[in-house]
């Protein structure tokens, strides 16, 4: 995968993780890969895999179980909490640029859902 | 643990200084990168630390070793086989290296060879530029020591064989080992840097976490870099 270069990469390694915990591609109780193949699979470095998946552990996400590896957690609440939470910076990021430009909250609830609808459209017809 | 202590370093040579107060320290299994424009030193700093280049006044400790034969058995340094005739095929390469180290793993060497499809009756005349870089980056990590230098590995090289260099690099690491990564030109291997070390004017201008650099400046490797060389123009340039 293509890295930003201006943010953490271990903040990134989280972020796909997470992301790949959340779209179901990585399901609950599942075995990670080795931390090496990670680092290798993702060309980074293997202590920032290490230094990310620390974090998911402390952050309950991940489970380590030792000379086992790490899994996924099976605690569906904490998958549930991080969906949330992934929810919330994305429309806050949204919010607040619409916000700067003074439109008002029911302009854009509604350009959402318009925007949501011809989506919908416009993907069916592929 | 694997560490480097570097103390008040200065090399001159014909007259002219190349490294001036250099003080380092390296600790732990990280991979380093080593940035600098050319001429800045970097290859002479990798020297010294290998050994290979001699009569620097202050100290060079590998875990706590000074002394110039027992630290050369600690490092891997990447050599640019200038020694050896061009029509030497790979195979004789192979065998001058598993006679001179005796930590040189054969077992390992194959497995990179074979990752970075090597063909072992090939003359070093006939390799191209990246062939050439991936048979020096597998004798250097076929031997098992402490300490690797990989001096420029990716100058004047494609980018499909840079990325199956930097895969074997990930791969066969040893876990505990010490790497540094010499290069200037940066955002090739900034993904996998633990630490950066720059050198500018002859000396260490900066020695930081790369993730920390991207989280304190909100700035890439390389333009952290390029903002370290643009600060002040010394008086040597004008």
């Amino acid at each position: 995968m293509e890295f930003n270069d201006k943010v953490p990469i271990y903040y990134q390694i989280k972020t796909v993780i997470y992301d790949q915990i959340i779209a179901g591609e990585r399901q609950p109780g599942e075995k990670l890969p080795a931390v090496r193949q990670l680092a290798v699979s993702l060309t980074v470095n293997v202590n920032t895999v290490q230094r990310a998946l620390s974090e998911m552990i402390a952050e309950g996400a991940i489970v380590s179980k030792r000379g086992k590896g790490n899994f996924v957690t099976e605690d569906t609440q904490v998958i549930e909490t991080i969906k949330t939470q992934l929810i919330t910076e994305h429309l806050s990021n949204l919010y607040e640029q619409l916000h700067r430009l003074n439109i008002d909250d029911q302009d854009i609830i509604n350009a959402l859902v318009t925007y949501i609808e011809r989506r919908g459209n416009s993907d069916d017809n592929h | 643990m694997t560490t480097i202590e570097i103390e008040k370093l200065n090399y001159r040579r014909n007259l002219k200084t190349i490294l001036k107060d250099v003080s380092l320290s390296l600790e732990g299994d990280k991979i380093i990168g080593l940035l600098g424009e050319n001429g800045a030193g970097k290859t002479t700093l990798m020297r010294l630390i290998a050994g290979t280049a001699k009569n620097a006044s202050g100290t060079i400790a590998i875990k706590d070793d000074t002394e110039a034969d027992t630290k050369k058995a600690l490092v891997s340094y990447s050599n640019p086989l200038g020694g050896f005739a061009p029509n030497t095929p790979i195979s004789k390469v192979v065998a001058f290296y598993e006679k001179v180290y005796p930590d040189f793993d054969q077992a390992k060497y194959q497995q990179l060879a074979d990752f970075l499809q090597l063909d072992e009756s090939l003359k070093l005349a006939a390799l191209s530029k990246g062939t050439r870089e991936k048979l020096v980056i597998s004798l250097t990590l076929a031997r098992q020591t402490s300490v690797y230098l990989l001096d420029e590995p990716f100058s004047g090289i494609d980018s499909m064989s840079r990325k199956k260099i930097i895969n074997s690099i990930l791969k066969w690491k040893p876990a505990e080992a010490i790497m540094i990564i010499s290069d200037h030109y940066v955002s090739e291997i900034a993904t996998i840097l633990d630490e950066v070390v720059i050198i500018k004017d002859q000396t260490v201008v900066a020695h930081k976490d790369a993730d920390e650099i991207r989280e304190e400046f909100g700035l890439g490797i390389e333009a952290y870099y390029e903002g370290l060389y643009e600060e002040g123009v010394t008086h040597d340039e004008i």
